[in-house]
């Protein structure tokens, strides 16, 4: 036998011995991420691309502000307050019907590329161009693909110009400038020399990024693992963190083990017992904030029996057990709401004060002719709170009479049943309100300007719940376009009232809270109501 | 005396046996095209006939008509049917599985990064399973109805009846949390991803290819835990069918004639009786390996372990039916594979199969 092959191997048994062995005494050490490097457990479950024109769901946007930058910022703090991002400054003309965006110098991408308005202008006209998810948003403007180059495009190579095409809100847009993922700038260099079969890097953009953020993305392995390093390069300067790691986690529990061994940082997505029992640790914290989304419970008016104004009132208002289930169900998950304009806003109107009330809910159904209820379904997604949600419903309901049977699916099969108007009660959540203004939610949840089935207006849930009111249609439009921040406000006030009136068929029950929880050795860590949430100053003290 | 002229059948020339080989490796061939045919089209089906929409998974449920429309153009959704199934057989036999939504990678690239994490993992808990299993399974047999068989059967029944979530959930409490001993989630400590180019895939092969050991120290960290609840899990089932495959064997009469020729016990389970079940045995281990590739789906939640039960089952959950299709493939060809090798090791275990 070969003497060194057998000395080859003698030392390679002997070094898998050796390693086993100090493996087996390493066990027991404690684990601690490392000071410069963030770990973040969260389900990235709904992450599917990162392409800022086609991405969906809110785990993209906590990436994409990371990586790439927006024009401008919304104060986390405060969110009606546009900061400055990319653009230095920014001037609307009177008539509201342009905004110029002034770029910074000397602001550079990942790449190496500097920043100018025209990539500016190209990011959002490849929006609308590429006509995916995101462009729902530039499209309610008026904007097209045909007219979007001669209204968004660069004068020079610091001045962006926006034209309105219809008549809006500029704050509006300046917020949705802040907020949505679409608003973000590429390097259009880079996205055009990974451009295949001319899909304005699409394919490409969908698992890389091209931006000029504090971090730039190293890899993304799907439904695994997400590596972001810190980009010295930074207009701002270079971020505190050197690197952030997305871990994909899903299991409530093992995310609250690894938080205690101090494996992770931040978890977020936890069921509420493991963030009670987090909370009462003396090495973690509980954070949480208000987002503009709303979980409501909503009736098909399409429905013969919902399409009675009685019934409606009998089961979205009197026999939801408002105060039981945001006292029991929704903590960490969301706060008593009852209107469709989000809390926080001038314009959000006092609760209306509903509560289970069985006898009123009996009477009014008495008067629309089912004295001893009816049968009907109830669809939701089949997991917390949505859930606990719907059996809490299904047992009111019940002691009026109402048989209701709950079809649990996934987010797909129970929105998609509402897309095609095709439910009868649904527990459910959204109605945009990324944008702090009122308009953001009464466009989502509200406003449905053509109720027939073939107008397919499927972003509406407005529409989707088959209820539509002309009077109240005219005057979301109407505040629109007001300029005086009081007389809006007021007008919008009156939206509520009168929508209100019409006992809609779509009811607010809770407004969303967004809670994480992270070791208390993270500092400045700062959710934003938008999620938008920056990680540039986010550091350790140990 | 007389003899009788009794036909002799003709000795089967060489060629004439290669000719029979030959027709049966193609029936076997046909039958197991035939088989992954049928399980695509199912699949298909089903997968078309679920109430999931892969274009909502991609547009979000607030997009607007046009743009779901424009998507659903894209994925070839408009398409009839047999026109959809008629292009995705096209393109595989061009090789190309499609395009997974959830990742934006063909779907080949995900299977070739999933499958082997997975792999890695069951590889490790059947061999747990079978090294464990199989001995207390013949041990209870030979006390049967004595404490060690009580013993044996009480861990099997256990095991088999206590969701293997559970025992994750546990496991790491104790050997993480508390005692910190395993990895938590994921296959390796974050400090070493990436430090090992991918060979096989296999985190531990391939570092030990590349000399780091280290990082070889981290992966046995982070597997040792999900292996071993998988592996117990196997534990529970092959000690039980062992334990049954060797009671029907140690009441037969060449047992007993084993006996009353005075050999020992030893020779008399393990060189007559063990070896009468090997090829049981085999069924039952290679059903529960390929069951362990497939369904390790609840482990590597608990885990986040990023495997191929993991992707098969998002897929689902999203209507991403080419990375279901994909899976389904791959799931079926394990099976078949399985199956052809338990067949060719009869063959080894028991003569009388060779005819």
């Amino acid at each position: 036998m070969n003497t060194s092959s057998l000395t080859s191997r003698t030392l390679r048994a002997g070094a898998l011995a050796t390693a086993l062995a100090a493996g087996l005494g390493s066990f027991g050490a404690q684990a601690r991420t490392p000071n410069d490097q963030l770990v973040i457990g969260v389900s990235m479950n709904n992450l599917l691309s990162l392409d800022p024109a086609g991405a969906t769901g809110n785990d993209v946007v906590e990436i994409a502000c990371n990586v790439y930058d927006y024009l401008v910022e919304l104060d986390p703090l405060q969110t009606t307050t546009v900061k400055p991002g990319l653009a230095e400054s920014w001037a609307i003309a009177p008539d509201g019907r342009r905004l110029t965006f002034t770029l910074r110098q000397g602001a550079k991408f990942h790449s190496g590329n500097p920043v100018t308005a025209e990539d500016a202008a190209w990011s959002l006209q490849r929006v609308l161009k590429l006509n995916l998810a995101l462009a729902s948003p530039w499209k309610s403007y008026g904007f097209t693909a045909q007219n979007v180059a001669g209204l968004v495009r660069a004068t020079d190579a610091r001045t962006l110009v926006i034209d309105l095409p219809v008549a809006t809100d500029p704050k509006m847009v300046l917020y949705t400038l802040g907020t949505s993922v679409s608003a973000v700038v590429l390097d259009r260099k880079t996205v055009l020399a990974n451009e295949k079969n001319g899909d304005l890097g699409a394919a490409w953009l969908t698992t890389h990024a091209a931006g000029s953020g504090p971090f730039k993305l190293d890899e993304w392995r799907a439904k695994e693992v997400l590596f972001m390093s810190r980009f010295d390069g930074h207009w701002r300067g270079p971020a505190k963190l050197r690197r952030v790691v997305m871990r994909h986690m899903t299991e409530s529990q093992s995310l609250r083990l690894m938080l205690g061994r101090g494996d992770i940082d931040i978890a977020t997505g936890m069921s509420v017992p493991d963030i009670e029992a987090m909370k009462a640790t003396p090495d973690t914290e509980v954070h949480s904030v208000n987002r503009g989304t709303l979980y409501y419970v909503a009736v098909s008016a399409k429905d013969p029996k919902f399409a009675d104004k009685r019934v409606r009132a009998a089961v979205l208002r009197h026999l939801v057990d408002y105060d039981g289930i945001n006292k029991t169900v929704m903590p960490y998950y969301g706060v008593y709401h009852q209107r469709p304009v989000p809390l926080g806003l001038p314009a959000t109107l006092p609760e209306p004060g509903y509560k289970l009330d069985v006898a009123g809910a009996r009477k009014l159904l008495a008067e629309a002719g089912y004295p001893d209820g009816f049968k009907t379904t109830i669809r939701v997604v089949a997991e917390s709170p949505f859930t606990n949600i719907a059996t809490n419903l299904q047992a009111t309901l019940a002691q009026a009479g109402i048989v209701a049977s709950i079809l649990p699916g996934t987010g797909n099969q129970v929105y998609g049943a509402m897309r095609e108007r095709n439910f009868e009660i649904i527990v459910g959540r959204g109605g945009g309100g990324a944008e702090p203004h009122p308009h953001s939610s009464l466009r989502a949840l509200v406003y449905n300007p053509d109720n027939s089935d073939q107008a397919r207006l499927t972003n509406f849930q407005g529409w989707r719940t088959s209820f539509a009111d002309p009077k109240v249609n005219q005057l979301i439009e109407g505040a629109l376009l007001l300029t005086d921040p009081a007389k809006q406000t007021a007008a919008y006030q009156d939206v509520q009232r009168r929508f209100d009136s019409e006992v809609p068929a779509i009811q607010p029950i809770s407004q969303m809270v967004d809670t994480v929880v992270m070791r208390k050795d993270v500092r400045d860590y700062v959710g934003h109501p938008s999620v938008t949430t920056r990680l540039r100053d986010v550091h350790k003290q140990r | 005396m007389s003899t009788a002229s009794v036909p002799v059948p003709p000795a089967p020339t060489a060629s004439g046996q290669t000719a029979r080989r030959l027709r049966h490796a193609g029936q076997r061939l046909a039958t197991v095209l035939l088989t992954l045919l049928g399980l695509l089209f199912l699949t298909f089906v089903i997968g078309r006939v679920m109430p999931l929409d892969p274009v909502l998974s991609i547009v979000g449920p607030d997009a607007d008509r046009s743009t779901y429309e424009q998507v659903r153009q894209q994925l070839g959704l408009d398409r009839p049917l047999a026109v959809q199934f008629g292009y995705y057989l096209r393109d595989l036999s061009q090789g190309d599985l499609g395009k997974a939504l959830l990742t934006g990678h063909p779907v080949r690239e995900d299977l070739a990064r999933v499958l082997p994490a997975t792999v890695e993992l069951a590889t490790l808990a059947i061999l747990i399973g079978t090294l464990v299993g199989v001995p207390l399974g013949v041990y209870a047999a030979t006390r049967r109805g004595r404490l060690g068989d009580h013993v044996v059967r009480l861990i099997s029944l256990f095991g088999h009846s206590t969701p293997i979530f559970w025992f994750g959930m546990m496991g790491l409490l104790v050997f993480y949390a508390w005692l910190g001993w395993a990895g938590g989630g994921g296959r390796i400590d974050l400090a070493y991803d990436g430090l090992v180019a991918s060979r096989t895939g296999l985190l531990l092969v391939d570092s030990v290819l590349a000399g780091e050991w280290e990082v070889f120290q981290s992966a046995l960290r982070f597997i040792a835990l999900p292996a071993g609840i998988l592996g117990l899990h196997a534990v529970a089932y092959i000690s039980r069918m062992t334990r049954s495959f060797m009671l029907a064997q140690l009441s037969q009469e060449y047992i007993l004639t084993a006996r009353v020729k005075g050999l020992s016990e030893t020779a008399v389970v393990w060189r007559h009786a063990f070896r009468n079940i090997l090829v049981q045995l085999l069924t039952i281990v290679a059903l529960a390996y390929g069951g362990l590739l497939e369904g390790a789906v609840l482990i590597e939640t608990v885990f986040g372990w990023p495997g191929f039960g993991q992707y098969l089952t998002s897929s689902l959950l999203l209507g991403d039916m080419n990375a279901v299709m994909g899976s389904v493939l791959v799931v079926g060809i394990v099976f078949v594979a399985l199956n052809l090798l338990s067949d060719a090791l009869y063959q080894v275990f028991d003569p009388r199969t060779r005819s």
